[in-house]
């Protein structure tokens, strides 16, 4: 299997071709028919009330088909369900998923957390344990055919999976407040090496240096994120330990660059209305520190 | 063909309320539902906090108004019907005073769990009893002045709310009351 | 003479007023025109949504506006446009095609219609108090929680639907009492018209749905008002229970918009085909059957929630299953235009519309009964484009045609006929061009109820369609206006029965009397004009 999308794919093909047939029948009966039988002249056709057989018979085959139809479903489902393998002989990997209004954070085994990004080994089965900080979201990565509810006061678990490297892209999928449209997620599928190396680097704390930190300690920025090792806080916001090295801000509405992210601090409303982060008021050199240092942190 | 309507063989405001009695037991299964949901996370404050007793016997009050309000139906009597509104306001009464203790023992819709669905439940089901006291005393109202114009449909129609309104107290006595007592 | 009186002119209502008249068709006609008015409001709406998301990245909108106009436009399509003219077509027809002189409570049809009205301009009067509810026609719990909802909107979403449901259920009542009760003789369920049979049905929807949806409504405002926690798990509640008990009436809520719209097609099609309907007792019974099944397939909503794979195929199974009974009345359909004698009028031509465009929505629905199929289509715009193709391509379609068959009823004169063509292939090219582009942004991977999307995606050209689509629509929507306003005062003239139809409706003058008939008929079968037209031949009874 090359990845988890492929069960949902050929199934899809063999209901969209059962539709197009049914689809393509009854449109050209309705043309036919009209054509065939046009007599504006209301003179009398034979007065035909119905046939019993034919219509058990119509009635009893879309059953048989959808009968059919339902039990492949339950073979699609046994492979992208709970406990898939996907065909791969290893273990799962588990990462843990936060919706927050408006963004995804990811929280790995090792202790290392991200946000707006989820990297995933390839090859290897990806088992997402969901959970909701406020209202209901929903993880999807089309690509991948992976969709999962994510909700407060349940835990909900899904598997996806990619036999290659690659970068998906995946939404919120449940309205959930203002900026729901903007709290899109990038996944980034490496080899199973690579895919190590960043995790071990992920857990490790911040060491980097600058004014900025100092600029960050002094203002209101920990009540909401944090940079192990350097700022204590809380994950009310992104875990900022290594934001230097994302490719997206702000649930995907930038494109992490350091004039982005200049744009994004001095002022978050205008590029995501209603982002629940507040507008900092600093100087043009605090808020250069602050970029450089952010950015420091790969 | 004929100029005049054929008589119907049911009275039609009968169905009618009848209809509306199905309806309406749909609506009171999603509380009693909400209800059951939340039922074990509530039990402890329910087994602290409600008097099965003194309930019992008002609930009594509320059964045999069915009984009167029947025998009120049967014969016509207005000292029948008047008994009933009278049980059924001894209902409210004695629901009213639970109310007072549990408030004053600070349990709200809005202090836990427990006090959302039992206030939900228990007040909606107060509120019905309101109205039927309100349809059962104009009918005691309307009986008086013209005996004989007030019509069968009146009478059974509104003894078939009041019955609707018992069995309902019979479900909720039953999930609330005894599901947390007994079992 | 007022625009009304020329719409409608029956004795009743000069005498009474608009505001005290009990007769059926006065308030079979104010209901078509309330949801008309709100069509205008809840069209306006889309058209602004469609701009907003014309082109990526844009900002005609701002995200509050976008989700309260997204919110609005679902609740008023459905609530205050589909449901009153399906009802108002109900209240007209019905007492009519039974041979009744009116409903079996005119005063509470009355009320039915004020409360239905009222609900709206409560839901409306949000706009000016602080804010539309924005959280989506659904409302999902939490975010309609205090905790999470910002401003009152929420407080109007709940008080508007409560009163506009209450007249709907009341309506209810009346419409299955006066089938039930007010047959005329000889008219046994059996030879009941099928728009009746499908009215009854609706009726008993909506008597068991409604009242699911008033209880949560009644648990949303206890929380929001009296710090209760049934939908809040931060307080112990569960957020889920909201969905369970809102698609338990939100699934019956569909079949109550097709199934009158089914019946429609089933009297239009017989009657342009010079047949009668193919397979009488297989539309009622599937009829019958759709009643019952809509009530177990609530949670195909919720596949993505992780209610569990036991519960999952259930869902999955009934939902397939109501499939059969919808789909193979268009079978019937078709069986009836089968070797008939076809004429094109304007009901014609929209049933087949009709039936073309919901052939493609109830596919696309079959296919999100396929749970894993829905994994990945629920919550995108592929569900956004079934929704569309069903409700629009579908009822309003069946709506269309109905307001062409009925209008010489109702009015006593035809709607043009070339306009009338030109508002159905304005319709037909508009919503494919609107709602066809959806599901391949569904399929894309485009999330629905988002007030924009980024550039690069593939997204653009979709939506630019759909954009255009949609004002191909409102133009068509536009030739009816106009084919209207024109007919009311210049259409050709329509006797009792313009249609050469079947059913009891049109043996009465067009308008007919405010007592509706001079004499209760008897009937003998099931097409009691046909049976007086033909009295050497005798349809089966």
């Amino acid at each position: 299997m090359s990845s988890s999308l492929d069960p949902i794919v050929r199934l899809s093909l063999v209901v969209g071709i059962i539709a197009a047939l049914i689809l393509a029948g009854v449109l050209i009966a309705l043309v036919v028919f009209t054509v065939r039988y046009r007599d504006p002249s209301r003179a009398q056709p034979p007065q035909i009330h119905g046939h019993r057989s034919l219509e058990i018979a119509w009635t009893a085959a879309p059953l048989a088909l959808l009968a059919v139809i339902f039990v492949l479903s339950l073979v699609t489902l046994g492979q992208i369900g709970q406990g898939a393998t996907f065909g791969s002989l290893e273990p799962p990997v588990t990462v843990s998923v936060i919706g927050h209004q408006w963004w995804f954070e990811f929280r790995y085994a090792n202790g290392a957390v991200s946000a707006n990004e989820l990297h995933i080994p390839a090859g290897v089965p990806v088992e997402l344990d969901l959970a909701s900080f406020d209202v209901i979201h929903d993880l999807w990565v089309p690509e991948l055919g992976a969709k999962s509810d994510v909700i407060p006061g349940q835990r909900n678990v899904m598997r996806l999976f990619t036999a290659r490297a690659g970068t998906f892209a995946g939404a919120c999928a449940e309205f959930c407040g203002l900026e729901h449209a903007w709290m899109r997620v990038v996944v980034i599928a490496e080899p199973r090496a690579d895919f190590d190396r960043w995790l071990a680097a992920q857990a490790a704390p911040a060491t980097a240096t600058g004014r900025g930190l100092e600029i960050l300690r002094s203002n209101a920025c920990a009540s909401c994120h944090v940079v192990q090792g350097q700022l204590a806080g809380t994950s009310i916001g992104p875990d900022l330990t290594h934001v230097g090295s994302r490719r997206t801000l702000a649930g995907g509405v930038l494109a992490n660059a350091a004039d982005a992210m200049r744009a994004w601090i001095a002022d978050p409303q205008r590029y995501k209305p209603g982002a629940l982060m507040p507008r900092v008021p600093l100087s043009d050199g605090d808020l250069d520190a602050v970029v450089a240092y952010l950015e420091s942190l790969k | 063909m004929s100029a005049t309507p054929v008589p119907l063989r049911r009275d039609p405001n009968l169905v009618g309320i009848g209809l509306f009695i199905a309806s309406e037991s749909l609506f009171f299964l999603g509380v009693v539902i909400a209800y059951g949901v939340f039922r074990e996370q509530g039990l402890a404050t329910a087994k602290a906090q409600l008097d099965l007793g003194r309930t019992a016997i008002f609930s009594a009050l509320l059964f045999a108004s069915s009984g009167t309000v029947a025998r009120a139906v049967a014969t016509r009597s207005r000292a029948w019907l008047a008994l009933t509104v009278a049980l059924g306001a001894a209902f409210l009464i004695g629901q009213s005073l639970e109310y007072v203790r549990l408030l004053g023992a600070g349990l709200r819709p809005g202090t836990e769990l427990f006090g959302t669905t039992f206030f939900t439940l228990t007040g909606l089901h107060a509120l019905h009893v309101l109205v039927g006291l309100a349809l059962l005393s104009t009918l005691l109202g309307a009986s008086t002045a013209r005996r004989s114009r007030v019509g069968a449909s009146a009478w059974e129609g509104i003894a078939m709310y009041w019955h609707f309104v018992d069995a309902v107290w019979v479900v909720v006595f039953s999930v609330v009351y005894l599901g947390t007592f007994v079992g | 003479m007022s625009t009304f009186a020329l719409v409608h002119r029956p004795a009743a209502f000069a005498t009474a007023g608009v505001l005290r008249t009990v007769d059926h068709k006065d308030i079979g006609v104010m209901y078509v025109l309330m949801g008309v008015g709100f069509l205008i409001v809840g069209g306006i709406e889309a058209l602004l949504l469609r701009v907003q998301l014309a082109t990526p990245n844009e900002r005609v909108l701002d995200p509050s506006t976008y989700d309260q106009l997204f919110t609005m436009h679902g609740l008023t399509m459905i609530f205050l446009v589909a449901v009153p003219i399906l009802v108002g077509f109900a209240n007209y027809v019905v007492p009519l095609q039974i041979g009744a002189r009116d409903v079996a409570f005119p005063r509470l049809n009355a009320l039915s219609f004020w409360l239905s009205l009222f609900g709206g301009v409560l839901l409306y009067l949000s706009f000016v108090a602080g804010g539309a509810p924005d959280a989506g026609w659904f409302a999902y719990a939490p975010l309609t929680e205090p905790s999470h909802a910002v401003g009152s909107g929420m407080d109007w979403y709940i008080f508007g639907l409560a009163v506009n449901g209450a007249g709907t259920i009341i309506g209810a009542i009346n419409l299955a009492v006066t089938i039930l009760l007010m047959r005329c003789p000889g008219m046994v369920m059996g030879r009941a018209p099928m728009f009746t049979w499908m009215v009854l049905i609706t009726s008993v929807l909506i008597l068991g749905a409604y009242p699911i949806l008033t209880s949560a409504l009644v648990m949303l405002l206890v929380d929001r008002e009296l710090g209760g926690r049934f939908f809040d798990p931060a307080g112990g509640g569960n957020a889920t229970l909201w969905q369970h008990l809102f698609w338990s009436f939100g699934h019956p809520e569909v079949y109550v918009v097709i199934l009158p719209a089914f019946g429609m097609i089933s009297e239009i099609v017989p009657v342009f085909s010079g047949k009668p309907l193919f397979g009488y007792r297989f539309v009622a019974g599937s009829g019958i059957a759709i009643g019952f099944l809509a009530f177990g397939v609530w949670a195909h909503h919720m596949f993505a929630v992780g209610l569990g794979d036991a519960e999952n195929a259930f869902f999955s199974a009934t939902s397939m299953l109501i499939a059969v009974p919808t789909g193979v009345k268009i079978f019937n359909w078709l069986a009836t235009m089968w070797r008939g004698r076809i004429r094109l009028e304007m009901p014609m031509v929209f049933a087949l519309g009709f039936i073309a465009s919901f052939v493609v929505g109830g596919l696309t629905g079959v296919s999100l009964g396929v749970v894993p199929l829905d994994l990945y289509t629920t919550d995108s715009y592929y569900v956004v484009g079934h929704l569309h193709y069903v409700l629009f391509g579908g009822t309003f379609m069946a709506v269309f045609a109905g307001l062409y068959y009925w209008f010489p009823k109702v009015t006593g004169r035809f709607l043009g006929h070339r306009l009338g063509l030109a508002h159905f292939w304005l319709t037909l090219v508009g919503l494919t061009l609107a709602f066809l582009p959806l599901h391949l942004l569904g399929i894309e991977g485009m999330p629905r109820r988002v007030w924009t999307y980024p550039a690069g995606l593939g997204w653009e050209w979709p939506n630019l369609i759909a954009t255009v689509g949609s004002f191909v629509i409102a133009a068509g929507t536009i030739a009816l206006a106009l084919n209207v306003w024109r007919s009311l005062r210049t259409g050709d003239r329509a006797g009792d029965d313009p249609w050469d139809a079947y059913t009891l409706e049109w043996s009465t003058p067009s308008p007919p009397p405010a007592y509706n008939f001079d004499a209760i008929p008897t009937v003998r079968g099931k097409r009691p004009l046909w049976d007086r037209k033909h009295p050497d031949r005798t349809d089966p009874s």
